[in-house]
């Protein structure tokens, strides 16, 4: 079994997930006060940015265990 | 510009720090027994002084999108049974929405300590009582000696496969049961009240599968996550409506939580079915200890029960350090049982490879 680690995917994905994180450090003031503002859409920038962080930093950590070697023992 | 009613606490460098290392043990945890990282997530928010109501709602939030996650990775394991999540989720969905109408129900009437009390006392009953009966039956199980085997199906599953109510009959296929969907009603609707309190429906969802429906604990536990899922996004919107999610504490959990599911996730493909109901029972029983030792402190709040200052302080470290030894044990567990696995991996591997060569 060839085993090729994806080391792009895991640093393309890394720095998306960074770069999220970054942001919402930079900016966690405004971004908590309009993230729980109850009127007109802003219930739903949670719900949409949990989602958002979850494909990226999913992606990442994802790649990050295949490029450590740890992966599942049977599929299917 | 104002912030919503609720209290949302400055994050120190620890509390940063703490978010990232219990998201990590709560996601490997849940994507090992499907759910969990909850009820060791939101006491560990309250401990921080993050309010109940608004710990339950920012957990809540990082866990739909865990849950994805989580399912995505299981499925590719074929452990998700997606009609059996799906038709549970469905009255999972109408007990959250229940289930947070009562939280904030109790929260505008007795505040947060009330709010706070309601969600402990939640704890202790239903950890106790399915903590119990899941550890039991994982004693009988080692007792037997049969820790290989596939779980057999309890007799109330039994009789439950059983029951035939024409028009109802449902076959789920990767769980290998044939029952009524009047039988998963009651359950989603449970799993999901219970969900909206504490932010665990899992501990009524998975032993429910297993041992109501006759599911197999890898089954259950992963179909748990699609259920988790759909009911983590419909508890999402609701508390988002109310201005109840932290953002900040949803997405550092997140951080160290998809670390940990996916290698939750990859730990259950190399361990005996038992053991994830070791794992989990061994959790709940603890942390159920953790919540009696704090009910006193929030009656002291309510101004029910008179204490001692030190006490308080007391009783609350000495919750928060059998939360820490929950987690802890829960992590252990399943790490060792992985290194176990994959050392018998190995010569697998090793053979496989001569006999290609």
């Amino acid at each position: 079994m060839a085993d090729r680690k994806p080391y792009r995917a895991l640093v393309f994905s890394g720095m998306i997930s960074g770069a999220l994180y970054l942001g919402l450090y930079l900016y966690h003031r405004e971004i908590l006060a309009a993230f729980t503002r109850t009127d007109g859409w802003y219930p739903a920038l949670p719900v949409i940015t949990a989602l958002v962080f979850s494909f990226a930093h999913g992606a990442f950590t994802g790649y990050f265990w295949e490029v450590l070697g740890v992966t599942g023992k049977r599929k299917g | 510009m104002e912030l919503a009613p609720a209290h949302f606490i400055d994050l120190t460098t620890a509390n940063v720090l703490l978010l990232l290392v219990i998201g990590f043990v709560g996601g490997l945890v849940s994507g090992f027994i499907g759910s969990g990282g909850a009820f060791v997530l939101t006491p560990a928010m309250m401990t921080m002084g993050v309010p109940a109501a608004v710990a339950v709602a920012s957990n809540m939030c990082h866990k739909f999108p865990k849950a994805l996650v989580g399912a995505h990775r299981r499925h590719r394991y074929g452990h998700v049974d997606l009609k059996l999540g799906l038709v549970m989720a469905a009255s999972a969905a109408i007990g959250v929405w229940l289930g947070a109408d009562l939280q904030r129900h109790i929260k505008s009437n007795y505040g947060d300590a009330g709010s706070n009390l309601y969600v402990s006392l939640s704890y202790v009953v239903v950890l106790t009582i399915v903590g119990s009966y899941v550890m039991r039956d994982a004693i009988r199980v080692f007792r037997a000696g049969d820790t290989h085997a596939d779980d057999r199906p309890s007799r109330l599953a039994q009789w439950v496969q059983s029951v035939e109510i024409p028009g109802t009959m449902m076959h789920f296929r990767t769980a290998g049961v044939r029952v009524s969907a009047l039988f998963t009603v009651p359950l989603g609707l449970a799993t999901g009240m219970l969900a909206a309190t504490i932010a665990v429906g899992g501990f009524i969802g998975v032993p429910g599968m297993m041992y109501v429906l006759g599911a197999p604990a890898l089954v259950a536990s992963a179909t748990e996550l699609v259920i988790a899922f759909v009911m983590g996004l419909g508890g999402s919107i609701n508390f988002a409506l109310h201005g109840l999610v932290d953002i900040r504490l949803t997405l550092l959990l997140l951080a160290g939580s998809l670390f940990g599911i996916q290698l939750g996730a990859i730990g259950t493909t190399y361990v005996r079915p038992y053991l994830i109901k070791v794992v989990m029972a061994t959790i709940m029983l603890i942390v159920a200890v953790s919540r009696i030792l704090v009910i006193p402190v929030y009656l002291y709040q309510l101004g029910k029960l008179e204490l001692a200052s030190s006490t308080v302080a007391a009783l609350q470290y000495s919750s928060f350090v059998l939360l820490v030894i929950a987690l802890a044990t829960g992590a252990i567990v399943i790490v060792a049982a992985m290194v176990r696995g994959r050392s018998t991996r190995v010569p697998d591997l090793k053979a496989s490879t001569a006999l290609a060569d």
